[in-house]
Protein backbone atom coordinates (compact mmCIF):
# COMPACT_ATOMS: atom_id res chain seq x y z
CA UNK A 1 0.00 0.00 0.00
CA UNK A 2 1.63 2.93 -1.03
CA UNK A 3 1.03 6.31 0.65
CA UNK A 4 1.52 9.74 -1.73
CA UNK A 5 0.34 12.35 0.97
CA UNK A 6 -1.93 11.00 4.43
CA UNK A 7 -5.01 14.06 4.03
CA UNK A 8 -6.68 12.52 7.15
CA UNK A 9 -9.12 10.27 5.46
CA UNK A 10 -10.45 6.84 7.82
CA UNK A 11 -8.40 3.72 6.14
CA UNK A 12 -9.71 0.76 5.13
CA UNK A 13 -8.79 -1.89 7.69
CA UNK A 14 -11.86 -4.40 6.84
CA UNK A 15 -10.48 -7.65 4.91
CA UNK A 16 -8.42 -8.03 1.81
CA UNK A 17 -10.48 -10.49 -0.11
CA UNK A 18 -7.70 -10.86 -2.78
CA UNK A 19 -7.57 -11.78 -6.52
CA UNK A 20 -9.88 -14.69 -6.39
CA UNK A 21 -12.65 -12.98 -5.25
CA UNK A 22 -12.55 -9.84 -7.36
CA UNK A 23 -12.10 -12.49 -10.25
CA UNK A 24 -15.10 -14.28 -9.19
CA UNK A 25 -16.81 -11.02 -8.96
CA UNK A 26 -16.13 -10.19 -12.31
CA UNK A 27 -16.95 -13.30 -13.78
CA UNK A 28 -20.88 -13.04 -12.08
CA UNK A 29 -21.12 -9.39 -12.89
CA UNK A 30 -20.18 -10.70 -16.90
CA UNK A 31 -22.81 -13.93 -16.52
CA UNK A 32 -25.21 -11.40 -15.64
CA UNK A 33 -24.55 -9.23 -18.05
CA UNK A 34 -24.95 -12.06 -20.59
CA UNK A 35 -28.80 -12.07 -20.22
CA UNK A 36 -29.01 -8.87 -19.41
CA UNK A 37 -29.51 -9.03 -15.24
CA UNK A 38 -29.20 -5.71 -13.85
CA UNK A 39 -30.01 -3.55 -16.90
CA UNK A 40 -32.81 -2.36 -18.37
CA UNK A 41 -35.90 -4.79 -19.10
CA UNK A 42 -35.02 -3.71 -23.04
CA UNK A 43 -31.58 -5.75 -22.75
CA UNK A 44 -32.98 -8.40 -21.26
CA UNK A 45 -35.78 -8.96 -24.30
CA UNK A 46 -33.27 -10.60 -26.55
CA UNK A 47 -31.18 -12.95 -24.48
CA UNK A 48 -34.21 -14.48 -22.57
CA UNK A 49 -36.09 -14.69 -26.26
CA UNK A 50 -33.37 -16.66 -27.33
CA UNK A 51 -33.25 -18.57 -24.27
CA UNK A 52 -37.20 -19.57 -24.59
CA UNK A 53 -36.17 -20.90 -28.53
CA UNK A 54 -33.83 -22.99 -26.92
CA UNK A 55 -35.99 -24.63 -24.61
CA UNK A 56 -38.79 -25.11 -27.00
CA UNK A 57 -38.04 -28.24 -28.44
CA UNK A 58 -37.04 -29.88 -25.52
CA UNK A 59 -41.12 -29.18 -24.27
CA UNK A 60 -41.63 -30.66 -27.75
CA UNK A 61 -39.82 -33.78 -27.14
CA UNK A 62 -41.03 -34.07 -23.48
CA UNK A 63 -44.91 -34.04 -25.29
CA UNK A 64 -43.86 -36.53 -27.63
CA UNK A 65 -42.55 -38.62 -25.19
CA UNK A 66 -45.56 -38.92 -23.14
CA UNK A 67 -48.22 -38.20 -25.70
CA UNK A 68 -46.98 -41.04 -27.81
CA UNK A 69 -44.06 -42.72 -26.04
CA UNK A 70 -41.45 -41.75 -28.35
CA UNK A 71 -38.22 -39.67 -28.38
CA UNK A 72 -38.55 -36.66 -30.83
CA UNK A 73 -34.76 -35.59 -30.37
CA UNK A 74 -31.89 -37.26 -29.33
CA UNK A 75 -29.47 -35.45 -26.61
CA UNK A 76 -26.43 -35.69 -29.31
CA UNK A 77 -28.05 -33.75 -32.00
CA UNK A 78 -29.57 -30.67 -29.68
CA UNK A 79 -27.11 -28.13 -30.24
CA UNK A 80 -26.35 -28.80 -33.97
CA UNK A 81 -30.57 -28.40 -34.24
CA UNK A 82 -30.59 -25.70 -32.63
CA UNK A 83 -27.17 -24.13 -33.61
CA UNK A 84 -28.87 -20.88 -35.40
CA UNK A 85 -29.99 -19.70 -32.19
CA UNK A 86 -27.10 -20.64 -30.59
CA UNK A 87 -24.94 -18.48 -32.96
CA UNK A 88 -26.89 -15.76 -32.85
CA UNK A 89 -26.90 -15.78 -29.22
CA UNK A 90 -22.83 -15.43 -28.96
CA UNK A 91 -22.89 -13.14 -31.45
CA UNK A 92 -25.73 -10.53 -29.63
CA UNK A 93 -24.68 -10.93 -26.42
CA UNK A 94 -20.80 -11.73 -26.47
CA UNK A 95 -19.82 -7.88 -27.70
CA UNK A 96 -22.42 -6.56 -25.11
CA UNK A 97 -19.45 -7.97 -22.42
CA UNK A 98 -16.71 -7.06 -24.23
CA UNK A 99 -17.62 -3.84 -26.42
CA UNK A 100 -18.28 -1.43 -23.55
CA UNK A 101 -14.70 -1.68 -21.57
CA UNK A 102 -12.75 -1.25 -24.72
CA UNK A 103 -14.97 1.23 -25.90
CA UNK A 104 -15.17 3.37 -23.22
CA UNK A 105 -11.70 2.33 -22.21
CA UNK A 106 -11.77 1.39 -18.66
CA UNK A 107 -9.64 -1.35 -18.67
CA UNK A 108 -6.44 0.19 -16.89
CA UNK A 109 -9.18 0.92 -14.07
CA UNK A 110 -9.41 -2.89 -13.82
CA UNK A 111 -5.85 -3.39 -13.67
CA UNK A 112 -5.56 -0.66 -10.99
CA UNK A 113 -6.57 -3.15 -9.00
CA UNK A 114 -5.23 -6.73 -8.17
CA UNK A 115 -7.00 -8.19 -11.54
CA UNK A 116 -4.29 -8.98 -14.23
CA UNK A 117 -5.34 -9.19 -17.74
CA UNK A 118 -5.35 -13.15 -17.92
CA UNK A 119 -8.13 -12.79 -14.66
CA UNK A 120 -9.55 -10.27 -16.85
CA UNK A 121 -9.97 -12.25 -19.94
CA UNK A 122 -10.74 -15.22 -18.10
CA UNK A 123 -13.58 -14.47 -16.22
CA UNK A 124 -15.09 -13.17 -19.65
CA UNK A 125 -14.70 -16.29 -21.05
CA UNK A 126 -15.85 -18.49 -18.54
CA UNK A 127 -18.99 -16.29 -18.24
CA UNK A 128 -19.55 -16.36 -21.83
CA UNK A 129 -18.82 -20.10 -21.58
CA UNK A 130 -21.27 -20.80 -18.74
CA UNK A 131 -24.05 -19.02 -20.66
CA UNK A 132 -23.92 -20.27 -23.72
CA UNK A 133 -23.58 -24.08 -21.81
CA UNK A 134 -27.17 -23.05 -19.75
CA UNK A 135 -28.83 -22.69 -22.90
CA UNK A 136 -27.56 -25.92 -24.05
CA UNK A 137 -27.60 -27.74 -20.86
CA UNK A 138 -30.48 -26.53 -19.70
CA UNK A 139 -33.31 -28.28 -22.58
CA UNK A 140 -31.11 -31.62 -22.56
CA UNK A 141 -31.84 -31.30 -18.37
CA UNK A 142 -35.84 -31.20 -18.83
CA UNK A 143 -35.45 -33.14 -21.64
CA UNK A 144 -34.08 -36.16 -19.47
CA UNK A 145 -36.29 -35.02 -16.28
CA UNK A 146 -38.83 -35.72 -18.32
CA UNK A 147 -37.24 -39.24 -19.69
CA UNK A 148 -37.01 -40.24 -16.26
CA UNK A 149 -40.62 -38.98 -14.89
CA UNK A 150 -42.61 -40.68 -18.03
CA UNK A 151 -41.01 -43.89 -17.52
CA UNK A 152 -40.47 -44.95 -21.25
CA UNK A 153 -39.93 -48.18 -22.62
CA UNK A 154 -36.16 -49.53 -21.70
CA UNK A 155 -33.31 -47.94 -19.50
CA UNK A 156 -32.72 -44.19 -19.47
CA UNK A 157 -30.46 -42.83 -21.83
CA UNK A 158 -27.92 -41.74 -19.14
CA UNK A 159 -25.14 -42.48 -21.09
CA UNK A 160 -26.15 -40.11 -23.90
CA UNK A 161 -27.16 -37.44 -21.14
CA UNK A 162 -24.39 -37.09 -19.95
CA UNK A 163 -22.02 -37.58 -23.58
CA UNK A 164 -24.11 -34.59 -24.40
CA UNK A 165 -23.79 -32.73 -21.36
CA UNK A 166 -19.95 -32.62 -22.13
CA UNK A 167 -19.96 -31.93 -25.67
CA UNK A 168 -21.87 -28.89 -24.56
CA UNK A 169 -19.06 -28.01 -22.67
CA UNK A 170 -16.68 -28.80 -25.30
CA UNK A 171 -18.69 -26.39 -27.55
CA UNK A 172 -19.30 -23.05 -25.46
CA UNK A 173 -15.60 -23.07 -24.64
CA UNK A 174 -14.94 -23.05 -28.38
CA UNK A 175 -17.72 -20.37 -29.55
CA UNK A 176 -17.12 -18.49 -26.45
CA UNK A 177 -13.26 -18.32 -26.97
CA UNK A 178 -13.59 -17.66 -30.87
CA UNK A 179 -16.33 -15.31 -30.47
CA UNK A 180 -14.89 -13.06 -28.02
CA UNK A 181 -11.89 -12.73 -29.64
CA UNK A 182 -13.32 -11.72 -32.85
CA UNK A 183 -15.73 -9.38 -30.87
CA UNK A 184 -12.63 -8.39 -28.85
CA UNK A 185 -11.18 -6.75 -32.06
CA UNK A 186 -13.92 -3.52 -32.19
CA UNK A 187 -14.53 -1.62 -29.60
CA UNK A 188 -18.10 -0.81 -31.59
CA UNK A 189 -21.22 -3.48 -30.20
CA UNK A 190 -22.76 -2.99 -33.34
CA UNK A 191 -19.83 -4.04 -35.36
CA UNK A 192 -18.77 -7.06 -33.28
CA UNK A 193 -22.04 -8.72 -33.26
CA UNK A 194 -21.89 -8.12 -37.20
CA UNK A 195 -18.50 -9.91 -37.62
CA UNK A 196 -19.08 -13.09 -35.35
CA UNK A 197 -22.57 -13.85 -37.13
CA UNK A 198 -20.17 -13.26 -40.85
CA UNK A 199 -17.95 -15.54 -39.54
CA UNK A 200 -20.49 -18.28 -38.47
CA UNK A 201 -22.85 -17.99 -41.55
CA UNK A 202 -19.58 -17.47 -43.83
CA UNK A 203 -18.39 -21.26 -42.33
CA UNK A 204 -22.30 -22.52 -42.03
CA UNK A 205 -22.96 -21.30 -45.61
CA UNK A 206 -19.25 -22.57 -46.99
CA UNK A 207 -20.42 -26.08 -45.88
CA UNK A 208 -23.03 -27.43 -48.55
CA UNK A 209 -20.85 -25.98 -51.09
CA UNK A 210 -17.66 -27.75 -50.18
CA UNK A 211 -19.48 -30.67 -49.75
CA UNK A 212 -22.00 -30.82 -52.88
CA UNK A 213 -18.77 -30.11 -54.68
CA UNK A 214 -16.62 -32.74 -53.34
CA UNK A 215 -19.76 -35.41 -53.64
CA UNK A 216 -20.37 -34.58 -57.21
CA UNK A 217 -16.53 -35.26 -58.11
CA UNK A 218 -16.92 -38.51 -56.47
CA UNK A 219 -14.25 -37.21 -53.87
CA UNK A 220 -16.80 -39.10 -50.71
CA UNK A 221 -13.52 -39.02 -48.04
CA UNK A 222 -12.82 -35.36 -49.06
CA UNK A 223 -16.42 -34.26 -48.64
CA UNK A 224 -16.44 -35.27 -45.00
CA UNK A 225 -13.83 -33.26 -44.22
CA UNK A 226 -15.79 -30.20 -45.40
CA UNK A 227 -18.27 -30.36 -42.32
CA UNK A 228 -15.85 -29.26 -39.87
CA UNK A 229 -15.67 -26.05 -41.11
CA UNK A 230 -18.59 -25.08 -39.27
CA UNK A 231 -17.97 -25.42 -35.57
CA UNK A 232 -21.26 -26.94 -34.54
CA UNK A 233 -20.31 -30.04 -37.12
CA UNK A 234 -16.71 -30.09 -35.58
CA UNK A 235 -17.86 -30.65 -32.14
CA UNK A 236 -20.33 -33.17 -33.36
CA UNK A 237 -17.49 -35.06 -34.66
CA UNK A 238 -15.91 -34.69 -31.73
CA UNK A 239 -18.77 -36.28 -30.06
CA UNK A 240 -19.17 -39.37 -32.67
CA UNK A 241 -15.28 -40.30 -31.95
CA UNK A 242 -15.71 -39.75 -28.30
CA UNK A 243 -19.15 -41.69 -27.49
CA UNK A 244 -19.85 -42.80 -30.39
CA UNK A 245 -23.22 -41.17 -31.10
CA UNK A 246 -24.61 -41.25 -34.63
CA UNK A 247 -23.64 -38.30 -36.63
CA UNK A 248 -25.96 -35.90 -37.63
CA UNK A 249 -24.41 -35.14 -40.87
CA UNK A 250 -25.26 -37.30 -44.23
CA UNK A 251 -22.24 -39.09 -44.86
CA UNK A 252 -20.41 -39.21 -41.35
CA UNK A 253 -17.50 -37.39 -40.56
CA UNK A 254 -13.48 -37.92 -40.82
CA UNK A 255 -12.69 -40.87 -38.60
CA UNK A 256 -10.08 -40.77 -35.78
CA UNK A 257 -9.01 -37.81 -33.03
CA UNK A 258 -8.66 -35.55 -35.93
CA UNK A 259 -11.05 -33.19 -35.26
CA UNK A 260 -10.37 -33.10 -31.01
CA UNK A 261 -7.37 -31.68 -32.39
CA UNK A 262 -8.91 -29.19 -34.36
CA UNK A 263 -10.77 -27.95 -31.69
CA UNK A 264 -7.94 -27.64 -28.95
CA UNK A 265 -5.85 -25.58 -32.24
CA UNK A 266 -8.94 -23.16 -32.90
CA UNK A 267 -9.24 -22.70 -29.05
CA UNK A 268 -5.58 -22.39 -28.44
CA UNK A 269 -5.80 -19.74 -31.53
CA UNK A 270 -8.81 -17.98 -30.01
CA UNK A 271 -6.98 -17.23 -26.81
CA UNK A 272 -3.94 -16.05 -28.05
CA UNK A 273 -6.03 -13.34 -30.25
CA UNK A 274 -7.88 -12.65 -26.98
CA UNK A 275 -4.09 -12.19 -25.17
CA UNK A 276 -2.45 -10.04 -27.74
CA UNK A 277 -5.38 -7.89 -28.09
CA UNK A 278 -6.33 -6.75 -24.73
CA UNK A 279 -2.15 -6.32 -23.82
CA UNK A 280 -2.40 -3.56 -26.77
CA UNK A 281 -5.87 -2.72 -24.86
CA UNK A 282 -4.45 -2.47 -21.34
CA UNK A 283 -1.84 0.05 -22.35
CA UNK A 284 -4.07 2.48 -24.01
CA UNK B 1 -27.48 14.48 -51.08
CA UNK B 2 -25.31 16.02 -49.10
CA UNK B 3 -21.54 15.39 -50.26
CA UNK B 4 -19.97 16.26 -47.29
CA UNK B 5 -22.20 14.16 -45.27
CA UNK B 6 -21.64 11.25 -47.27
CA UNK B 7 -17.61 11.94 -47.48
CA UNK B 8 -17.85 11.49 -43.55
CA UNK B 9 -20.03 8.19 -44.00
CA UNK B 10 -17.67 6.82 -46.26
CA UNK B 11 -14.81 7.26 -44.10
CA UNK B 12 -16.69 5.66 -41.29
CA UNK B 13 -17.73 2.85 -42.81
CA UNK B 14 -14.32 2.66 -44.84
CA UNK B 15 -12.08 3.72 -42.57
CA UNK B 16 -9.38 1.96 -40.50
CA UNK B 17 -9.97 -1.92 -40.17
CA UNK B 18 -13.50 -1.53 -40.70
CA UNK B 19 -13.09 -2.21 -44.57
CA UNK B 20 -11.57 -5.92 -43.85
CA UNK B 21 -15.28 -6.53 -42.37
CA UNK B 22 -16.90 -5.13 -45.35
CA UNK B 23 -14.35 -7.15 -47.49
CA UNK B 24 -14.26 -10.23 -45.99
CA UNK B 25 -17.56 -11.99 -47.74
CA UNK B 26 -17.12 -10.98 -51.13
CA UNK B 27 -13.16 -12.33 -50.99
CA UNK B 28 -14.70 -15.57 -49.46
CA UNK B 29 -16.95 -15.58 -52.46
CA UNK B 30 -14.13 -15.25 -54.92
CA UNK B 31 -12.69 -17.63 -53.19
CA UNK B 32 -14.88 -20.30 -53.07
CA UNK B 33 -15.80 -19.41 -56.86
CA UNK B 34 -11.82 -20.03 -57.88
CA UNK B 35 -11.77 -23.05 -55.77
CA UNK B 36 -14.65 -24.46 -58.04
CA UNK B 37 -12.88 -23.94 -60.67
CA UNK B 38 -9.67 -25.59 -60.06
CA UNK B 39 -11.46 -28.47 -58.77
CA UNK B 40 -13.32 -29.01 -61.94
CA UNK B 41 -17.16 -28.66 -61.04
CA UNK B 42 -17.31 -25.50 -63.14
CA UNK B 43 -20.63 -25.84 -64.39
CA UNK B 44 -24.21 -24.21 -64.31
CA UNK B 45 -25.56 -26.53 -60.99
CA UNK B 46 -22.89 -25.73 -58.97
CA UNK B 47 -22.33 -22.12 -60.21
CA UNK B 48 -26.58 -21.62 -58.93
CA UNK B 49 -25.25 -23.46 -55.64
CA UNK B 50 -22.56 -20.71 -55.07
CA UNK B 51 -25.40 -18.18 -56.12
CA UNK B 52 -28.21 -18.87 -54.67
CA UNK B 53 -26.48 -20.31 -51.21
CA UNK B 54 -23.51 -17.75 -50.37
CA UNK B 55 -23.87 -15.06 -52.98
CA UNK B 56 -27.61 -14.31 -52.18
CA UNK B 57 -28.44 -16.08 -49.43
CA UNK B 58 -26.11 -15.26 -47.05
CA UNK B 59 -22.97 -12.61 -48.29
CA UNK B 60 -26.16 -9.94 -49.43
CA UNK B 61 -28.19 -10.11 -46.28
CA UNK B 62 -24.70 -9.98 -44.52
CA UNK B 63 -23.35 -7.12 -46.36
CA UNK B 64 -26.65 -5.54 -46.22
CA UNK B 65 -26.54 -5.42 -42.63
CA UNK B 66 -23.06 -3.96 -41.97
CA UNK B 67 -23.39 -1.49 -44.85
CA UNK B 68 -27.32 -0.57 -44.02
CA UNK B 69 -26.94 -0.01 -40.16
CA UNK B 70 -23.40 1.08 -40.29
CA UNK B 71 -24.09 4.25 -42.03
CA UNK B 72 -26.39 5.45 -39.12
CA UNK B 73 -26.09 2.79 -35.39
CA UNK B 74 -22.74 3.28 -34.81
CA UNK B 75 -23.47 7.44 -35.19
CA UNK B 76 -26.27 7.00 -32.95
CA UNK B 77 -24.68 4.54 -30.49
CA UNK B 78 -21.62 6.63 -29.16
CA UNK B 79 -23.97 10.13 -29.92
CA UNK B 80 -22.05 11.52 -32.20
CA UNK B 81 -25.35 12.01 -34.24
CA UNK B 82 -26.04 14.98 -32.40
CA UNK B 83 -23.65 16.61 -34.49
CA UNK B 84 -25.32 15.80 -37.58
CA UNK B 85 -29.14 16.46 -36.69
CA UNK B 86 -27.82 20.05 -35.29
CA UNK B 87 -26.53 21.20 -38.36
CA UNK B 88 -28.89 22.98 -40.67
CA UNK B 89 -29.12 19.66 -43.15
CA UNK B 90 -32.78 18.68 -43.57
CA UNK B 91 -33.24 15.25 -41.81
CA UNK B 92 -34.62 13.71 -45.09
CA UNK B 93 -31.64 14.80 -46.69
CA UNK B 94 -29.27 13.06 -43.99
CA UNK B 95 -31.21 9.71 -44.40
CA UNK B 96 -31.14 9.64 -48.35
CA UNK B 97 -27.53 10.67 -48.41
CA UNK B 98 -27.05 7.86 -45.80
CA UNK B 99 -28.83 5.47 -48.01
CA UNK B 100 -27.06 6.66 -51.07
CA UNK B 101 -23.72 5.20 -49.22
CA UNK B 102 -25.00 2.49 -48.33
CA UNK B 103 -26.79 1.56 -51.58
CA UNK B 104 -23.17 2.01 -53.21
CA UNK B 105 -21.05 0.12 -51.01
CA UNK B 106 -23.36 -2.68 -52.01
CA UNK B 107 -23.03 -2.65 -55.33
CA UNK B 108 -19.29 -2.41 -54.84
CA UNK B 109 -18.75 -5.37 -52.71
CA UNK B 110 -21.81 -7.33 -53.32
CA UNK B 111 -23.07 -6.88 -56.83
CA UNK B 112 -19.68 -6.76 -58.62
CA UNK B 113 -17.86 -9.57 -56.79
CA UNK B 114 -21.11 -11.65 -57.63
CA UNK B 115 -20.90 -11.38 -61.14
CA UNK B 116 -17.49 -12.06 -60.78
CA UNK B 117 -17.83 -14.73 -59.22
CA UNK B 118 -20.13 -16.22 -61.41
CA UNK B 119 -18.14 -15.24 -64.35
CA UNK B 120 -15.49 -16.70 -63.14
CA UNK B 121 -17.59 -20.11 -63.27
CA UNK B 122 -19.61 -19.86 -66.51
CA UNK B 123 -18.55 -17.02 -68.16
CA UNK B 124 -21.42 -15.02 -69.98
CA UNK B 125 -23.43 -18.28 -70.51
CA UNK B 126 -27.09 -18.19 -70.71
CA UNK B 127 -26.74 -14.65 -68.89
CA UNK B 128 -26.44 -16.08 -65.06
CA UNK B 129 -23.51 -13.88 -64.39
CA UNK B 130 -25.05 -10.50 -65.63
CA UNK B 131 -29.07 -12.04 -63.69
CA UNK B 132 -27.28 -12.23 -60.62
CA UNK B 133 -25.34 -9.10 -60.55
CA UNK B 134 -28.50 -7.22 -61.22
CA UNK B 135 -30.78 -9.31 -59.20
CA UNK B 136 -27.79 -8.63 -56.11
CA UNK B 137 -27.92 -4.92 -57.41
CA UNK B 138 -31.47 -4.25 -56.87
CA UNK B 139 -32.04 -6.42 -53.72
CA UNK B 140 -28.96 -4.89 -52.40
CA UNK B 141 -30.72 -1.38 -52.66
CA UNK B 142 -33.59 -2.48 -51.23
CA UNK B 143 -31.51 -3.87 -48.23
CA UNK B 144 -29.90 -0.81 -47.70
CA UNK B 145 -32.91 0.83 -46.85
CA UNK B 146 -34.69 -1.72 -44.91
CA UNK B 147 -31.68 -1.79 -42.69
CA UNK B 148 -31.36 2.00 -42.57
CA UNK B 149 -34.58 1.64 -41.28
CA UNK B 150 -33.94 -0.20 -38.94
CA UNK B 151 -30.74 1.03 -37.75
CA UNK B 152 -32.40 4.06 -36.97
CA UNK B 153 -35.80 2.68 -35.24
CA UNK B 154 -33.97 0.27 -32.67
CA UNK B 155 -30.36 0.16 -30.91
CA UNK B 156 -31.02 -3.85 -31.86
CA UNK B 157 -30.49 -3.57 -35.43
CA UNK B 158 -28.06 -5.75 -35.90
CA UNK B 159 -29.54 -8.46 -34.01
CA UNK B 160 -33.10 -8.08 -35.74
CA UNK B 161 -31.70 -7.49 -38.66
CA UNK B 162 -29.76 -11.16 -38.11
CA UNK B 163 -33.10 -12.81 -36.91
CA UNK B 164 -34.81 -11.80 -39.75
CA UNK B 165 -32.33 -12.64 -42.70
CA UNK B 166 -31.60 -16.22 -40.70
CA UNK B 167 -35.30 -16.93 -39.60
CA UNK B 168 -37.31 -15.16 -41.85
CA UNK B 169 -35.80 -15.72 -45.26
CA UNK B 170 -33.72 -19.09 -44.51
CA UNK B 171 -35.71 -20.91 -41.83
CA UNK B 172 -39.66 -19.88 -42.52
CA UNK B 173 -38.91 -19.58 -46.23
CA UNK B 174 -38.13 -22.62 -46.56
CA UNK B 175 -40.94 -24.33 -44.94
CA UNK B 176 -44.00 -21.53 -45.60
CA UNK B 177 -44.61 -20.90 -49.19
CA UNK B 178 -46.07 -17.84 -48.74
CA UNK B 179 -43.61 -16.34 -46.71
CA UNK B 180 -40.83 -16.69 -49.77
CA UNK B 181 -43.11 -14.02 -51.16
CA UNK B 182 -42.24 -10.91 -48.70
CA UNK B 183 -38.09 -12.24 -48.85
CA UNK B 184 -35.98 -9.62 -50.76
CA UNK B 185 -33.68 -12.84 -51.73
CA UNK B 186 -37.13 -14.14 -53.58
CA UNK B 187 -37.14 -10.99 -55.42
CA UNK B 188 -33.54 -10.86 -56.43
CA UNK B 189 -33.73 -14.24 -57.75
CA UNK B 190 -37.02 -13.61 -59.98
CA UNK B 191 -34.87 -10.47 -61.51
CA UNK B 192 -32.16 -12.98 -61.82
CA UNK B 193 -34.37 -15.39 -64.01
CA UNK B 194 -35.56 -12.68 -65.85
CA UNK B 195 -32.18 -12.07 -67.06
CA UNK B 196 -30.65 -15.46 -67.26
CA UNK B 197 -31.99 -18.30 -69.42
CA UNK B 198 -30.35 -21.01 -67.42
CA UNK B 199 -32.97 -24.19 -67.37
CA UNK B 200 -31.26 -24.53 -63.74
CA UNK B 201 -32.88 -21.31 -62.26
CA UNK B 202 -36.62 -20.81 -61.45
CA UNK B 203 -38.20 -17.95 -59.13
CA UNK B 204 -41.00 -18.57 -57.12
CA UNK B 205 -42.02 -15.01 -57.09
CA UNK B 206 -43.51 -13.66 -60.37
CA UNK B 207 -41.63 -9.96 -62.01
CA UNK B 208 -44.96 -8.21 -61.37
CA UNK B 209 -44.79 -8.56 -57.89
CA UNK B 210 -41.14 -8.64 -57.17
CA UNK B 211 -40.32 -5.12 -58.85
CA UNK B 212 -43.27 -3.62 -57.17
CA UNK B 213 -42.27 -4.47 -54.26
CA UNK B 214 -38.23 -3.87 -54.59
CA UNK B 215 -39.77 -0.31 -55.29
CA UNK B 216 -41.89 0.04 -52.63
CA UNK B 217 -39.85 -1.19 -49.91
CA UNK B 218 -37.00 0.80 -50.74
CA UNK B 219 -38.81 4.42 -50.92
CA UNK B 220 -40.70 3.55 -48.03
CA UNK B 221 -37.24 2.52 -45.90
CA UNK B 222 -35.88 5.64 -47.08
CA UNK B 223 -38.89 7.88 -46.71
CA UNK B 224 -39.46 6.66 -43.18
CA UNK B 225 -36.23 6.92 -42.04
CA UNK B 226 -36.43 10.63 -42.75
CA UNK B 227 -39.37 10.81 -41.09
CA UNK B 228 -38.10 9.00 -37.98
CA UNK B 229 -35.04 11.28 -37.94
CA UNK B 230 -37.08 14.31 -37.95
CA UNK B 231 -38.56 13.39 -34.93
CA UNK B 232 -35.73 11.55 -32.95
CA UNK B 233 -34.67 11.60 -29.35
CA UNK B 234 -31.28 10.72 -28.45
CA UNK B 235 -31.86 8.17 -25.50
CA UNK B 236 -29.16 7.46 -22.71
CA UNK B 237 -26.67 4.27 -23.08
CA UNK B 238 -28.27 1.10 -20.99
Amino acid sequence: MSEIYDIGYRHYDGPRLGRAYSTRALTVHSLRAVFGLGRTARSKIMPFALAVIMLLPAVVSIAAMALIGQRAMGYSSYAVIMQAVLAIFLASQGPAIIAPDLRFRVLPLYLSRPVSIVEYVGAKVTAMTAALFLMVAVPLTLIYLGELLIDLEGPPQTKEYLGALAMALVLAVLLSAFGLAIASLTPRRGLGVASVIAVYLLASASVPIFYGTLISTGNDAAARWAWLVNPFWLVDAVQVWLFDTTPNSEGGYPPGPASAAIVVVLIAVAVSVLALRYRKAASQ
Amino acid sequence: MNTVVAGITYRALLGRRRIFLLALLPVALIGLALLLRLVGSDDQRSTMLLMEKFAIGTMLPLLGLIAGTGVIAPEIDDGTIIHLMSKPISRPVIARTKFVVAASLLALFAAIPTFVSAWLLVGNEDGIALGFAVGALVAGIAYAAIFLLLGVVTRHAVTIGIIYALVWESLIGGFVQGARKFSVQQWAESIADQISTSPFLTADVTLGFAVPALIVVTVVGVFWTGRRLRVFSLTGDE
